[in-house]
């Protein structure tokens, strides 16, 4: 007993604290690939995932507890179990797939509107920046039409997963905005 | 499909051929969950003397007398018939071996295929999930739900996996009603023949002789005998599943999951695990339907005919026991059975002819110099608890041992030592105390979390095992165990409602589920305790409760045995508060359990520990009904007393406790979790069960377990004992008998020793008759290993006596003891070179 409530106060001395963060995206956009890229500081080569992943990854004091889950179309109906308690949605969008991305917006719209989301935070990761005719953010953000959300928080990052560019970013942006969800 | 003449699976236990033709006229539908409505058509289905297979509480309460009434009727009809004096059709020569024929478990001319289905299936990049081959045919139902729980989550990860898990049979109203008229059709045909042995004569007789026939091995026959076995439904088609990942740079996004599994009726399941491996490497190479149906072919080849059938009491006694040789007798006498088959029908029968060579056929022991250089061409196993067999795969042999002796919910090779131990040892460095249940906590905050979970497990709350970051088949082995550990081979209804391994994607479904016990990997399922009520986490080796768990509310059962009891009243409420005293002695028996295992006994062991657990729980259960109630249907007998002339009231029955104050003190430890026990699927299956048994256990009205308790517990005046002795020796006659009485002493509890205590009663009578009944029980093929494993000093004790005893007929001519008329050998010698 002692120990858990030592730890319990060293955890409010120092601020750390643990958010549950969901990764969700259609199949093959990399969800994995930034999972473990922030895990491992490296690069896997990543296999389809059968279920789900999960890792904890400490990032400016803040343990993100993050959530990869697989994205092939028949096992999108079970995205809604991982819900309840998440704080941080981060959808990863393949920027140079534009035959689906309306697929995506389909889906992120009917993660949006469930009401165990309604107070969670949206970070879209437009991946794959590197490939050449890939949309920018200003053409995810209107693909996905964005700015039909109301009363959400959200931001749209630019990342290139396999060189980690953009990802330390996104993160920053979740950190800063659960402070200032916390304040509220 | 390759094969010419694809073999259809038999899904008819029926061994005629119109039923099988019957029953394949329409597919079996097979989905992973029980269906949910069958109970209640079920529940009308039937007439009341067909014993009803639902689960569900019955409409009524359970009626005790319909035993007897249907019994009734069969005397009425003249047969005469009844199985509660069978002791008197006995002769002395029956003690030896059961007089029923011994056949086979798996006979060779039985329709019934080992294994029934082989599917595969992969993870396809874009798809998902997907069904790639099944065979022979395709199983009808949900393929996708099936192609998913092949492929267990995080499969990605891992290399291999194995995973378990059940499908129920969604069988037609058809089928089920034939196959009903079929077992009718049989037991009538058997009390027809029963009749003309006793020398009574049917006027349709002429017409059904030729049928007789080909009862010899008509599995079902013996299995109606026996025991209620599967008694909730049609039986479950267990899945043996194995997934391995290949990482492939040539495939788009670099690897392959496939998956292969094996579908069969047997609960041992885990022995095909090598051939699964063969498999599914074999279809890596070969991805076409023919590498199925070569495993097919193989392991429906493998030959489990020379395996014995043994009754509950004796697989009971056989569980219990650690004797290599126990019935080993029945092995032999299988083969001798055989190769006087092969000899008879050498003509008839090529394929035996060829493999077995016609001179000179021997038994030998497995393993021995004889048997190895080849000149057996059976062999007895060295361990009868495990018969050895073989399945030849691609020219390979590949070893097999099947279980000999299985109790019901025993599915797989589980470790119940494993089980515990996971969940003992971080509650013996620190303990987490457990927020208060009724009917959880029965030790308070501190309750040993095994026991917390047996609790939810007799109660039916919904149990999930999680093992994050774990193969899915260690999860699978922890359900099996835990079924296992709650049942003791006792209670029902666990692994039906169990799922071993099972996903998010079936979450739905599971909560539909009452009591499920469910094995997952995915740790979503802890953040919603809405779904569960325990939690039993693997990789922590915590148990816990879940937040949103249903209080119990108060039970009548328990209104009235605190009025019954006012001074037992409070400390009901003490169980569940504190936990000074151990009402329950639940602590005591976990410290023993844990003491057990840190002396390396075995697995064996501590599962015949657990059964006394469970057999002790149901006894302390009819003794608090009988006392709160008035009546229990957990207990049948008691009325059936009359029928023992010369035995008076200090016989008994029921669990025995060495005083009123102790009983008490133990009831109150046990009410909330009986109470809460009395309602469940497993509660109402052991009525079904007791009365099943009932009709077929020899010695009706007899409680021997608890005359045997009642020498082995209580101080007895010499009156009493002598009543419980002359009773022993009075009734315990036949071998089925003599089986019960060595299931009541197995050799775990100092088997024959209190029994023995006879032999230095002060009543010469006493000590006479008790040398006599262990005359029988030495006699007897299970019994002559209890009898060498008697103490010298009892033995000396019997050679006395019995000398004593010739000297007093030597003197008046003819003495007051006989020896056993018709026994064969002279008790003396056979003692004198055993001893």
């Amino acid at each position: 007993m002692g120990n858990v409530l030592s730890l319990g106060f060293m955890a409010k001395l120092f601020g750390t604290k643990e958010v549950r963060v969901l990764m969700l995206g259609l199949d093959a956009a990399g969800k994995t690939t930034i999972l473990y890229k922030l895990k491992l500081q490296d690069h896997v080569t990543t296999i389809p995932t059968v279920g789900f992943n999960v890792e904890t990854v400490t990032l400016r004091n803040i343990k993100f507890n993050i959530w990869d889950v697989g994205g092939q179309d028949k096992i999108r109906p079970l995205w809604r179990h991982y819900y309840s308690g998440t704080q941080g949605l981060i959808f990863v969008v393949d920027s140079a797939d534009h035959a689906r991305i309306d697929e995506a917006r389909v889906e992120l719209h009917r993660i949006i509107n469930d009401r165990e989301m309604k107070d969670c935070l949206l970070l879209v990761f437009a991946n794959k920046q590197d490939i050449a005719g890939a949309m920018t953010p200003a053409e995810v953000t209107e693909k996905l039409q964005l700015n039909k959300l109301k009363d959400r928080i959200y931001a749209v990052q630019p990342t290139i997963a396999i060189e980690k560019a953009g990802l330390q970013e996104g993160f920053n942006w979740l950190s800063d905005n659960m402070k200032a969800a916390q304040k509220q | 499909m390759a094969s010419p003449q694809p073999v259809r699976p038999s899904f008819s236990r029926n061994n005629s051929s119109q039923q099988v033709n019957g029953a394949h006229d329409r597919k079996p539908s097979l989905s992973s969950f029980p269906p949910q409505s069958r109970s209640v058509s079920q529940m009308s289905h039937h007439g009341p003397a067909h014993r009803s297979r639902s689960p569900q509480p019955p409409p009524a309460e359970p009626d005790r007398n319909s035993n007897l009434s249907s019994k009734g009727k069969t005397a009425s009809t003249g047969t005469g018939f009844s199985s509660q004096h069978s002791s008197l059709q006995y002769n002395s020569n029956a003690i030896g071996r059961p007089r029923r024929k011994l056949r086979s478990q798996y006979p060779r001319k039985s329709t019934e295929n080992h294994v029934e289905y082989i599917l595969v299936a992969s993870f396809d990049i874009d798809r998902g999930p997907v069904m790639e081959h099944q065979y022979p045919v395709a199983i009808t139902g949900d393929e996708h739900m099936l192609a998913e729980l092949m492929l267990p989550d995080q499969a990605h990860a891992r290399n291999q996996d194995w995973t378990i898990f059940f499908l129920h049979k969604d069988s037609s109203r058809e089928e089920d009603e034939a196959e009903r008229q079929a077992k009718e059709e049989r037991r009538r045909r058997r009390k027809r023949r029963l009749d003309r042995e006793q020398g009574i004569i049917h006027e349709s007789d002429d017409e059904d002789d030729d049928l007789d026939d080909d009862d010899d091995w008509d599995d079902d026959e013996t299995t109606d005998e026996d025991e209620p076995e599967g008694g909730e439904g049609p039986p479950l088609v267990y899945v043996l599943n194995l997934v391995n990942t290949k990482h492939d740079k040539t495939v788009k996004r670099g690897a392959v999951v496939k998956a292969m599994a094996i579908c069969t009726r047997h609960p041992f399941l885990h022995i095909y695990k090598p051939l699964l491996l063969l498999a599914l490497e074999e279809y890596f190479k070969s991805p076409v339907p023919e590498t199925l149906s070569m495993l097919f072919d193989a392991v429906n080849e493998m030959d489990l005919s020379l395996m014995p059938k043994l009754s509950l009491l004796e697989r009971h006694l056989l569980q219990m026991s650690n004797n290599k040789d126990l019935f080993v007798e029945k092995f032999e006498q299988m083969i001798q059975m055989r190769i006087s088959e092969d000899r008879d029908g050498l003509a008839d029968q090529p394929f035996d002819a060829s493999r077995s060579p016609p001179r000179r056929p021997g038994i030998f022991r497995h393993g021995t110099k004889a048997q190895l250089e080849g000149h057996a061409s059976y062999a007895v196993p060295r361990d009868t608890h495990e018969f050895e067999s073989r399945v030849l795969y691609k020219g390979i042999p590949i070893p097999i041992k099947v279980p000999t002796a299985i109790m019901p919910e025993t599915v797989g090779d589980f470790s119940l030592i494993k089980l515990i131990q996971n969940f003992s040892e971080p509650h013996a460095k620190q303990p987490h105390p457990f927020p208060l249940h009724s009917h959880l906590t029965t030790n308070g905050p501190n309750t040993h979390p095994i026991i917390v979970l047996v609790n939810g497990l007799l109660t039916q709350k919904r149990v999930i095992f999680l093992g994050h970051n774990m193969p899915s088949g260690e999860v699978a082995e922890a359900v099996l165990a835990a079924c296992a550990l709650a049942s003791g081979g006792i209670l029902r209804g666990f692994t039906r409602h169990a799922f071993p391994y099972t996903d998010l994607t079936k979450v739905d479904d599971l909560l539909r589920v009452p009591g499920f016990i469910a094995g997952v990997t995915n740790p979503t399922f802890e953040h919603h305790p809405e779904w569960w009520d325990i939690l039993c986490d693997l990789p922590s080796g915590r148990i816990k409760i879940s937040s949103r768990i249903e209080q119990p509310a108060i039970t009548e059962g328990l209104v009235y045995f605190q009025q019954q009891n006012p001074t037992c009243a409070s400390l009901v409420h003490q169980s569940h508060s504190s936990s000074a005293a151990d009402l329950t002695g639940d602590q005591a028996f976990m410290a023993d359990m844990l003491k057990s295992i840190a002396t390396r006994a075995g697995e064996r062991v501590i599962r015949a520990k657990w059964r006394d657990w469970v057999l002790k729980f149901t006894r302390i259960a009819a003794a608090f009904e009988e006392s709160v109630y008035g009546a229990s249907a957990l207990y049948i007998g008691s009325d059936e007393h009359d029928n023992y002339p010369h035995t008076t009231n200090s016989t008994g029955h029921g669990y025995v406790w060495a005083d009123d104050e102790k009983k008490s003190k133990e009831l109150a430890g046990n009410v909330t979790r009986i109470e809460g026990w009395r309602n469940t699927r497993s509660y109402y299956s052991f009525i079904q069960d007791v009365a099943q048994i009932y009709t077929i256990r020899p010695l009706k009205g007899l409680d021997l377990h608890h005359m045997h308790d009642r020498l082995r517990t209580q101080r007895l005046t010499a009156m009493q004992s002598r009543d419980i002795y002359l009773t022993f020796a009075k009734y315990v006659r036949s071998y089925d008998e003599i089986c019960l009485l060595l299931s009541v002493a197995p050799e775990a509890h100092a088997g024959l020793f209190y029994i023995a205590l006879g032999l230095f009663h002060k009543d010469r009578e006493v000590r006479v008759k008790t040398a006599e009944l262990l005359d029988r029980i030495a006699q007897h093929e299970a019994g002559q290993h209890w009898w060498r494993g008697l103490s010298r000093f009892e033995k000396l004790a019997y050679d006395r006596i019995k000398k004593e005893v010739q000297m007093t007929e030597a003197q008046a001519g003819m003495g007051g003891l006989t020896i056993t008329p018709g026994s064969n050998e002279d008790p003396m010698r056979r003692i004198s070179r055993e001893g």
